[in-house]
Order: C-alpha cells, then structure tokens, then sequence
C-alpha cells in the first residue's frame, strides 16, 4: 500500500507540475494542492497551460491569463493561460504597430501568416517561459503549479526550449524559417533559463498523475521517460482515484482491476516515488470538495430524478451512421472517455453490417492493434508524428535534391528541423487519412481534446494559404476541409462521462465545432456507474450524482445520446461485440 | 557592384518547407542567395512578417504596396529601382543584372561529389557520409 498524497509531509519543491493524460485527475489533484498549501500559509500561484482547461468551472470563477486571486482562499492566485487568447495577443502586439501605416491588404497577409497553430503553439510557450522566468513572481509566491495540457501537448511545450534553443543557436543562415517568429532571437536568454530551471531538481517537481489503469499508467511511462531525457528528472507518480474497500460484485471487480494495474504498473514507473489518492465518491468543484479531495470522503447522495424517456444505445448511433451513409466519422472528447474503445466498436458494428473500414488514431498514446484486430473489412493505422516528420521530410528532400547540391539541402534541412515543420507533417498525414474515405468508411480517433482543435484550427488557416500557394499542394489537402464540412459525409460524435469536467468540455467542443462548420449529432455517454447495480457506498454516491449529468446531456444532445454502462474488463476483440448487442 | 532587395510576402519560412506545400520557386531562391553569398555578393531580403519596420521605411516599396497591395509581392529592387513584381527573378535575369555566370548560380546535385551516397540516408543531420565525412 502506498503513501496517501496530500501537501504535507512530501518534500515540495518551488515549481510543481502536474502532467498526465487527459481525465487523470491532474487538475484536481494540482487545485486541491494548491489550495491546501495556501491554507497552510504558503503563497501559491498555480497556473494552467491546458488549451481545454476547466479551473474556471472549478473554482467557480472568471480567470485569465495573468492571475486571478481567489477570495476565499486568501494566498492563492490563478491563471488559466488558454493559448488562443495568448495567440491573439501575440498577433495583435505583432501588427498594432503597423496599423494605418501599411494597407489593410498587406496587414491581411501578416494576419493570416499569425494565426496557424505555430502562433498559438508558441504564444503559449512565450507565456509559459515567462511565468518560469519571472523574477517577481518567483520572490512573491512560495510555489508555482502548473496544471499543464494532456501529456502529448505537453510534451512538446517543454520540449520546445531545447528544441527552439537549438534551432536558433544552430542556424547558420540567419533565423529565417523562424519567420514570424524571428524576434524570438531576443528570447534566448529566456528559454534557456526555463529549461535550466526545468532539470533543476532543487526547483521543480514533475508530478506524473495517473488512474490506476493500464493505458493511463503506459502514458505516464512514457511521459516520464520522455520528459527525463530532456533533463527534468526529479518525478513523483500519483495514482489518482484507488478504490479502497469492495463489498458488491461491481466494486470487487473494480478492485481487483485497479490492483492489477498497479501492480503491474510499467518497469519504468516502479523505480519512481509513488503516492495514492483514493477514490472519491464526488466530483471536484467548489472549493469545500476541493479541500477534501486530498484528505477526506464526503459521502452524498444526490436525489436528482432521472428526466429521459429513453437511453439509446451504441447499436443506435451505428444504425444511424450506416443508414445515413456516412463517411467520415470521429470520435471526439477529453482524454480517458474511452474514444479508441468506442471508435473500434463502431468501426466494428460498421463492418458488421457489409462496410469496408478503415480505422485510425493521432492519440499518441493509442494502441489500436490491441483493441481491435484487423480483417478483410477493417483496416488499422497510426498517426505518429515522429513517424510523419519522417516521412515528410523524406519526401521534401527527395524532391529537392532533384535540383539542389549537398550544401543547399542543409539549408533545406535546418528548415526542416524547425517545431513547425512536425505540425505540417501530422496535418498532412490526417489528410490523407480522410481521403480514404472515397473507397472506404474512415473512423477517426482523435487525440484529446486541445490538440484536436489545434488540429482543425490549422485546418482552417492552412486552406486559406493553400488557395495563395503555388507549390505543388496534395489533392488531399485541398479536399479536407470541404469533406469536413459536408454533413452529408462527416459526423462527430462527442464522447463524455457522466461527471462535470467532460461534459463542460464536451460542451465546448461542440460549440468549436459548429464553429468550424464541422456536423455533430451524437453524444455517447461511456462507463456510466448509474447503469450498473453497485451498491457499494462510494460507487453508489458517485452513481447517484451521475443523473443530473445525463438530464444534461439529454437536453445538449436534443435527446441524440446512448449510455454506456461501466465495464471492469478491458474492452477489446470479441467482447466489442457486447458494446453493439 | 549593384545592389538587390527582394521584399517577400509574409510567409512561415523561406523556404517554405513549413508551409502546406513546399514552393520550388522559394527553393530555388534560397540556393540562388546562399550560392551568391558564397561568392561575396549580399542580396538583402526582407519579409513582411519577419520585418514590416522596412515596407514603412523603404519608399519605393511602401509607395507600391499602399497603390497596389500585398498581391505586389514579391518585389525586386535593384539600385533602388523597381525591376520585378509579382514574382522573383529567373537566374538569367539574376546573372545578368549581377554580372555573373548564371551557371554559378544554380547548384547541380553532382556537386556533392559523393556517388557512395544512397538514397536513404540523406535526413541523417550530418549530411549523407556520416560524421567523419568518409564513404
């Protein structure tokens, strides 16, 4: 058995960040932290970085991206950096200047080269460096915390100094593919002091927040050795919501699934300082659960009346997709929902019914070929993007030595070696990926929600340059963004739990959806514990509270909406078929 | 010796490898400027989104954007004179305007005089024969 994780008693260094897969806990885990120290008297400032952060919802407060102190915990202030918003700024300061100076046509030009998803990747690493760095804030708090993004986003913000400090301190040819970003050269200095401070050990903490299951604890395996290689290595692991005691069928094969997991936790991880939160039977908003989250149960029942006719079911949803021809499918919502789960079952029930199927994911951290075999109607594939970088600049370099001495490709090659260049090389790849979807059904599983949006975003931008661009763009390219939009061809289907941050999420992904132009009718509700029969004291509580959540999403969905009940065995080949019968 | 600026659209590189597609046009630009460095002679180059402060300041420049807009670019002046817009200079144009061989201007790939290479190992960041340079 483990130590309980709480704020006392655990040697805490200056900057703590909490990372980990989307749906973890990390926000949880890293608020009610920072709200115990600040009740001890310690000054906290915590931060999140996470393009889908939900801190607003949980502190019940407006917040922004400088810091917001928050009432009734007296030395706690809060800042929730949404990287659009500091993308905006960015772009702003870049062009105010010029405003009235050069024609609107050419303020245009620099506008639309400012809003690819570089900008905001770098907008957010500029404010992330800053809150590192800042002196001020350094002297004034006792500990910074950051809540940061799902890992993958992650990984590649606090990649990016080294990787930006390189790429500027290699470049022989002046910064020139930093383009836009060229005044960055004056942030060196900046950067490098970040990613100090990063391996310092004595200064920061990563602390790895897992659920006690496979797929979350292989994530955090990797995360931590990633994030090791890049020098942070003083790591703590938290298991997050450990059920403590079983006394119903349910809560025993939960149990025993949750200790399988942990015992069988990667190599990795075992040699990491390990800490537990137990299972709570609430969700974490408002600052009395806050408090408690790391120290006690508060045991309520809610006495909310379920207001649904009728709960459809998956078979539902893949009836109405086959019917209505579609596709291209996504599954889309915060991480840990069970997309890869649901996106396999309905690429199933698809080929079921007579379809070819091409299933697929830009999940980093997927594992498709587990879950799902493949077959002479399903075909599988991964979006990685190391692998895409790859291959892209593969071909980029094949064309260009058609032309090109060694030493010119060089100069090709420090181009290619720039962060944005691996952004293309995804967005290529996912392209190329809806384009099957002429000869076959294409279901896609995203990557969590931040880097999805980012992902359309860049969709977005890159269709308005593609239409200016003489190079020679992919058919592909050109097409995505139509067949995105065509709801004749295109559905996404918003996964959530029944709990309060995924479908505040989910809720914010439908409206940048719609946005985008981009259909959506379905919901699905996954691993609900109201539809079991537990009557194990905290499962229950936390059954309970599930109904106000479900009255929800029926009115969000107009009723378009399936529950899945809780399932202890991991759901993959034969058992999918349980999810569609 | 006469003296060139090109002033580019704003873009994400100059090579446009970071862009949607790569632009051949901008590839061989890149190689006409670095193979006339190495010969000494300086071609100054300003995009709109790296430097803006230079379409305000350049009067040639700025009278063109503000009568033509940004579809102008890009421009070529050579001794403050405006010859090129709406495109970049061919290398023969290059050559003569410069007086040098155009030849020069374009690398072939023989030029690497390295036939051991194969085809695969070009991504490598040390160039295609490994570090200490020996097939």
């Amino acid at each position: 058995m483990e130590n309980q994780f709480n704020s006392k008693g655990i040697h805490l260094t200056k900057y703590l960040f909490f990372t980990g897969k989307g749906g973890v806990g990390k926000t949880s885990t890293a608020c009610a932290t920072a709200v115990n120290l600040a009740d001890e008297g310690k000054k906290i400032m915590l931060v999140s970085t996470d393009p889908a952060s939900n801190l607003q919802d949980v502190f019940e407060t407006e917040l922004n991206n400088k810091g917001i102190p928050i009432k009734e915990v007296p030395n706690l202030v809060v800042a929730n950096f949404n990287p659009e918003d500091a993308a905006k700024e960015y772009k702003e300061s870049v062009i105010a200047p010029y405003r009235g100076k050069l024609p609107d046509s050419v303020l245009q030009n620099m506008e639309e080269q400012l809003s690819g998803s570089c900008t905001v990747e770098i907008a957010a690493f500029n404010e992330f460096s800053n809150f590192i760095t800042d002196e001020k804030v350094q002297k004034e708090f006792d500990h910074i915390i950051f809540d940061t993004a799902p890992t993958g986003h992650t990984l590649r913000m606090l990649q990016l100094p080294s990787a930006w400090t390189n790429f500027i301190s290699d470049s022989t040819h002046g910064a020139s593919c930093l383009g836009q970003l060229a005044g960055l050269e004056d942030k060196k200095e900046i950067y490098k002091k970040a990613v100090e401070t990063l391996a310092d050990g004595e200064q920061t903490t990563l602390i790895l927040v897992s659920r006690p299951e496979n797929s979350p604890l292989k994530e955090a395996a990797r995360a931590s050795k990633e994030l090791y290689e890049i020098g942070v290595k003083n790591q703590l692991l938290v298991i997050n919501g450990v059920l403590k005691t079983h006394d119903d069928q349910l809560s025993e094969n939960l149990y025993k699934k949750q200790q399988d997991a942990i015992k069988n936790k990667p190599n990795h991880l075992q040699q990491i300082k390990t800490y537990e939160i137990p299972l709570r039977p609430y969700n974490v908003t408002g600052l009395n659960n806050i408090r408690a989250f790391l120290t006690k149960d508060n045991i309520m029942y809610s006495d909310d009346i379920l207001a649904v006719d009728e709960m459809k079911q998956l078979k539902d949803i893949v009836n109405d997709l086959y019917n209505n021809d579609k596709k291209v499918i996504f599954t889309m919502g915060k991480g840990g929902v069970g997309k890869t789960t649901i996106a396999a079952a309905i690429a199933l029930g698809l080929a079921q019914k007579g379809k070819k199927v091409h299933l697929t994911t830009t999940d980093p951290a997927a594992h498709l070929e587990f879950v799902l075999e493949k077959s002479d109607d399903i075909t599988l594939s991964r979006i990685d993007e190391k692998e895409e970088l790859k291959k892209y600049s593969e071909e980029v370099l094949s064309k260009a030595k058609e032309t090109m001495s060694k030493e010119d490709l060089e100069y090709i090659q420090e181009d290619l070696r720039s962060p944005c260049t691996q952004e293309i090389a995804v967005f290529r790849a996912f392209a190329e990926i809806v384009d099957k979807s002429k000869n076959e059904v294409v279901v896609i599983d995203t990557a969590p929600t931040g880097h999805t949006l980012l992902l359309l975003d860049s969709t977005q931008s890159y269709h308005k340059e593609i239409e200016r661009s003489q190079g020679d763009t992919p058919e592909a390219i050109k097409k995505l963004l139509p067949t995105l939009r065509n709801e004749k061809d295109t559905e996404v289907i918003i996964l959530t739990l029944a709990e309060t941050t995924p479908i505040y999420e989910a809720k914010r992904l439908e409206e940048d959806l719609a946005r985008a132009g981009i259909y959506s009718k379905w919901w699905v509700m996954n691993s609900s514990l109201y539809a079991t029969n537990t009557t194990n004291p905290i499962l229950k509580a936390k059954a309970s509270n599930e109904v106000n959540w479900i009255n929800k999403v029926n009115d969000l969905s107009k009723g378009n909406f399936a529950v899945l009940e809780w399932k202890p065995e991991e759901i993959k080949g034969e058992a999918l078929l349980n999810l569609l019968s | 010796m006469k003296k060139m600026i090109i002033f580019d659209p704003a873009m994400c590189c100059s090579t446009g490898v970071c862009g949607p597609s790569v632009d051949p046009e901008l590839i061989r630009m890149s190689t006409v400027i670095n193979n006339l460095e190495k010969k000494g002679i300086t071609v100054e180059r300003h995009g709109l989104s790296t430097n803006p402060e230079i379409f305000i300041k350049n009067k040639q420049i700025n009278e063109l954007i503000n009568k033509e807009g940004v579809e102008i670019l890009p421009v070529t002046l050579v001794d403050d004179e405006v010859i090129k817009t709406k495109g970049y200079l061919s290398n023969e144009e290059m050559a003569k305007i410069l007086d040098v061989p155009s030849e020069s201007l374009q690398s072939k790939p023989e030029d690497d005089g390295s036939p051991c290479c194969s085809e695969d190992n070009t991504t490598s960041d040390s160039g295609c024969c490994g570090e200490d340079g020996c097939c």
